[in-house]
């Protein structure tokens, strides 16, 4: 049996009971913190929480050389951790299949996520959201400032008046130059908005800074304003809205600050 | 004041005057005496003492080059010469003429007008006579020629007047005939550029007797060819030398046939220049206008103990001032010319100013290689050099010392700035770096002169050939896959039309150029419209076609889609040796919707696989570079020679009679060629000559394939077992 256990948004204690569950009565357990990862915990306090050990493995670990954890599902019971929800902006539903082909049992059991923290936090209806997209590191996508397909996204849904979540990237393991162990890099939601102020300086957007910690913040203003404003330790993600509902636009404005010319 | 100073003066004075400048090259096949005759023009220009001249080898400034008694690098210098009553400029370079260094020859070519080609009259046109030709006309330059060891046909040969004649008209008509096919199909040489006595567009002397005649010199002087050939015969060289210098012969000839930089920069700048001609750079060039923006072709690095790093080359445009800042090709900022300066043979003089027209060399330059364009305002590149040969033999090269390690680094790449014909791998884990180059004698000159020069001990290792991998039949369209199984990348391989390949060798197809004009060179080689249409990079000799239409975000992948293909390119999948020859076409691709999961870590090494799946079912096999080999010898000898070539997997095309000497022509792969020096000259007990040129690569037979990408695998640490895909080797 795989079972896939999303560890939630923020630290160790973010996990459902379920999961926590799952987790101890596993044989082994494997995690991944390349598409994610939990700011409020590090691995020896998962481990120590859960009372467990935890395998972490690395992209190549896990795409190119999924064997272990097959081979640990197929004789025991295993579980693969991701922060987050497993099957949200990653794309382990590729292991799960693996899985099934080789006639390994799959279940899946679900974390908070991202996605629905930056709709509960800023007020905006997750009804009126259209596609999302990751902004990356300029060196990360081969070539200069935002990719096309990113403007292109948040374009599309603007005319349509949905909102987009822009998720940010995490470098992780890898730099500028590949691999580097020692490499841990997260794009801000202010360096962000600087790159997105490029194309959009006074449009409305939303920052939702630590989702799921005790100090969560979430910041609404131009993005060439939130461009120069910091708000402290990752995770981060930004919102762009596209046309408001009256009561979301009273959130924005109650909940994060909105500049009342920016919500008309 | 001293008589050189006077001469740098009289220079200095006659450079503003582009219609009295001659910008040359000396250029022929190895031995057939062009340093000799630099050094004879030196004298005739007062630059070095007549008695040495000869002997001294100015132009052969470099300690390995007297030793090896070979010109190695092109050598600059600049003299004046009175003709027709005025006194002219004449910017002189002096080409090697060894297979192994032709890359300075095509990069000299660039630099200069008109080329001065010396033959020796015994052996006739050589293998090298011709490459130095072709050189020449491609870069749209003149040639006139000199055929030189005249001496010899009268004194070792004994020949007659009647004999004499016919041979040096044959030597003539040889080299029209290279001359009349090369210019064949080249529309913007105007007029007829075969040589012929007549005209005066041919010399004949002897450079080691200092001697010389042309038509013009014998109406002048009145000395016919009895008259030489007697006082040949009576050893009455110094006279001959005294009542027909070779010098004043020469140099007339260079004056009166040579172009001057306003009549050859109009007609040349379009040949190596693809900007727009109708821009205003564009006129200020074909005027020589020294007023304009400065345009500046760097065609040679050389270091200087003192000065540092001296460019060298070719003032089209405007005048380099000391303190200018300018741009360099293929770089961003500016850099700020240090010095100002010409070449005086082995020594450079520092001027005020080099205006337009003129060969120069300057310091400050630190990012310029040679080919680089400099120029005061941003512009569109000369076309790269051509460089006729890739590298096809390695050295791998490490420092004795650890401490040395960095300063052997820097060697390198300055080696490779310096001569673009080297290629350098530098592997700072293994510390064992590669050097390629065009022959054992080109590498072993360069690591000697890291040894010598910069005092850094070195260790190399075996000399070791360069291979090629390519398909050899169309293969099936098949799937590459990233890691996270989200992507994938449907491709097929074809080998390339021959003619293809040879465009982009030549220069006359790449990425650089303007798409319109790609595209019609392309279908000129033979592609068919449609798909030169859909050309989305040129690497190595290597194409990538797109096929597909409107697959969403594939625009924003391709640079990654361009990185796998190059890495798959670089390293083949038989022994990780460059593939060459091979059009791919994508047909088909599917990307994850999210930037973030179709990043470089997933499509690179989707690519990667898909190339090499592509490639192996396309049968790609190993190729070895080969030789035309030609031994010239006795022919008691013969059988010796030919053997030679046979015992070494090679082939003899021909034999034949010329002169007292048989010829044996035919080919041979470079590996088994290491060494044949020495072979051969102990199999003819030393009377063979030979000469070898680099032939291009050719598939290595069936039944050594295996072994030798087994070989190679082993020695780049590399898994000793192919993928089980390779079963056809």
């Amino acid at each position: 049996m795989l079972t896939f256990i999303g560890l939630g948004l923020h630290d160790e204690r973010s996990i459902t009971v379920e999961g926590r569950d799952a987790l101890r009565a596993a044989d082994r357990a494997f995690a991944e913190f390349y598409t994610s990862r939990l700011v409020g915990a590090d691995l020896a306090d998962l481990e120590d929480y859960h009372e467990t050990t935890i395998e972490v493995r690395d992209r190549a670990g896990v795409e190119q050389d999924p064997e272990p954890i097959l081979a640990a599902a197929e004789s025991g019971d295993a579980a693969f951790l991701t922060a987050g929800d497993t099957m949200v902006s990653t794309t382990h539903t590729d292991l799960r299949l693996r899985a099934e082909d080789r006639g390994i049992d799959t279940r899946v059991i679900h974390g908070v996520t991202a996605q629905s923290a930056a709709s509960s936090l800023t007020g905006l209806q997750n009804y009126r959201f259209g596609k999302a997209a990751t902004l990356p590191f300029p060196y990360a996508h081969g070539g200069d400032g935002v990719p096309d397909s990113v403007i292109e996204t948040i374009e599309a849904n603007r005319e349509r008046g949905l909102h987009t979540i822009v998720y940010l990237d995490i470098k992780v393991g890898t730099g500028p130059r590949g691999p580097d162990p020692d490499h841990e890099e997260y794009m801000t939601a202010d360096r962000a908005a600087a790159l997105l102020a490029d194309d959009w300086a006074d449009v409305l957007g939303v920052v939702v800074a630590r989702a799921g910690s005790p100090d969560a913040v979430v910041a609404a203003d131009r993005l060439s304003a939130l461009a120069d404003r910091s708000f402290g330790d990752p995770l981060h993600l930004l919102v762009i809205p596209g046309d408001l509902h009256h009561v979301e636009a009273d959130a924005l404005a109650g909940l994060a600050d909105a500049p009342a010319d920016l919500l008309s | 004041m001293g008589r050189r100073k006077k001469i740098v003066q009289e220079c200095e004075r006659l450079m503003d005057n582009p219609e009295h400048i001659r910008n040359i090259a000396i250029a022929a096949h190895v031995d057939h005496g062009k340093t000799t005759l630099s050094d004879n023009l030196l004298a005739g220009a007062g630059m070095i003492s007549e008695d040495t001249a000869g002997e001294q080898l100015a132009m052969d400034t470099k300690e390995d080059e007297q030793e090896r008694g070979i010109t190695i690098d092109a050598a600059n210098v600049s003299m004046t010469h009175e003709y027709d009553d005025t006194n002219h400029l004449i910017n002189l370079i002096d080409t090697p003429g060894h297979v192994d260094f032709g890359g300075d020859v095509t990069r000299a070519m660039r630099a200069v007008d008109g080329a001065l080609v010396v033959v020796d009259a015994v052996e006739g046109a050589m293998p090298q006579t011709e490459t130095v030709l072709r050189q020449a006309l491609r870069e749209g330059v003149k040639p006139t020629l000199f055929i030189n060891k005249v001496d010899r046909l009268i004194s070792e040969l004994q020949e007659g007047p009647q004999e004499m004649q016919e041979r040096l008209l044959a030597v003539i008509s040889d080299v029209n005939e290279l001359i009349r096919g090369m210019a064949e199909n080249m529309d913007d040489i105007p007029e007829d550029w075969t040589v012929s006595v007549e005209d005066g567009t041919v010399g004949f002397g002897s450079a080691l007797y200092k001697w010389g005649v042309s038509m013009p010199s014998m109406q002048r002087t009145g000395m016919d060819f009895g008259d030489i050939i007697d006082l040949e015969r009576a050893d009455k060289r110094e006279e001959l030398h005294e009542r027909t210098p070779l010098s004043d012969v020469v140099l007339d000839m260079v004056c009166e046939h040579f172009p001057n930089p306003v009549d050859a920069q109009p007609r040349r700048v379009p040949r190596i220049w693809r900007g727009d001609p109708d821009s205003e750079l564009a006129e200020s060039m074909q005027l020589v206008d020294e007023d304009g923006e400065v345009v500046f072709m760097v065609t040679d690095i050389s270091m200087d103990p003192h000065a540092g790093e001296i460019a060298t080359g070719r003032v089209f445009s405007g005048t380099l001032e000391k303190g200018q800042e300018l741009y360099v090709s293929g770089t961003a900022g500016k850099n700020r010319l240090q010095s100002v300066g010409l070449f005086m043979g082995s020594e450079r003089e520092e001027v005020e100013r080099v205006p337009a027209g003129n060969i120069a060399s300057v310091t400050g330059l630190r990012d310029a290689i040679a080919g680089s364009t400099v120029s005061s305002v941003e512009m569109t590149p000369f076309e790269s050099i051509e460089h006729i040969s890739e590298p096809v033999i390695t050295k791998s090269v490490e420092a004795k010392n650890m401490d040395d390690l960095p300063k052997l680094i820097e060697t390198l790449q300055q080696v490779a700035k310096e001569d673009p014909t080297i290629q350098i791998e530098i592997n700072e884990d293994t510390g064992e770096h590669l050097i390629s180059g065009q022959g054992e004698l080109h590498l072993e000159v360069i690591t000697q002169r890291i040894r010598d020069n910069q005092g850094i001990p070195v260790i190399t290792g075996e000399p070791i050939v360069v291979y090629r991998e390519q398909p050899q039949e169309e293969s099936r369209e098949v799937e590459g896959q990233s890691p996270n199984r989200h992507n994938k990348f449907y491709i097929t391989v074809e080998p390339m039309d021959q003619e293809i390949v040879d465009a982009i060798q030549l220069g006359e197809v790449s990425m650089d150029m303007p798409e319109l004009e790609r595209r019609e060179a392309l279908q000129e080689a033979g592609m068919d419209k449609d798909t030169s249409q859909n050309v989305e990079d040129i690497h190595r000799t290597n194409i990538l076609i797109d096929d597909t239409k409107g697959i969403q975000h594939l625009n924003e992948t391709m640079e990654l889609v361009l990185e796998g293909l190059q890495e798959a390119l670089d390293d083949g999948p038989l022994a990780a040796e460059p593939v060459q020859g091979a059009l791919f076409r994508l047909h088909d691709a599917k990307l994850h919707e999210d930037t973030i999961h179709r990043g470089p870590a997933q499509v690179i090494p989707a690519v990667r696989d898909a190339v090499h799946r592509a490639l192996i079912d396309g049968e790609v096999r190993l190729l070895e570079p080969i030789q035309d080999v030609r031994i010239d010898v006795p022919s008691e000898h013969m059988g010796a020679a030919s053997g030679e070539i046979q015992g070494r997997r090679g082939r003899v095309d021909d034999m034949y009679q010329e002169g007292d000497l048989m010829v044996v022509e035919g080919i041979a792969p470079v590996e088994e060629m290491i060494g044949f020096s020495s072979d051969i000259r102990s199999a003819t007990e030393g009377r063979a000559s030979w000469n070898t040129e680099n032939a291009g690569f050719r598939v290595l037979a069936d039944n050594l394939q295996r072994e030798k990408i087994m070989e190679i695998r082993e020695r780049k640490g590399m898994k000793l077992e192919l993928p089980q895909s390779i079963d056809y080797i």
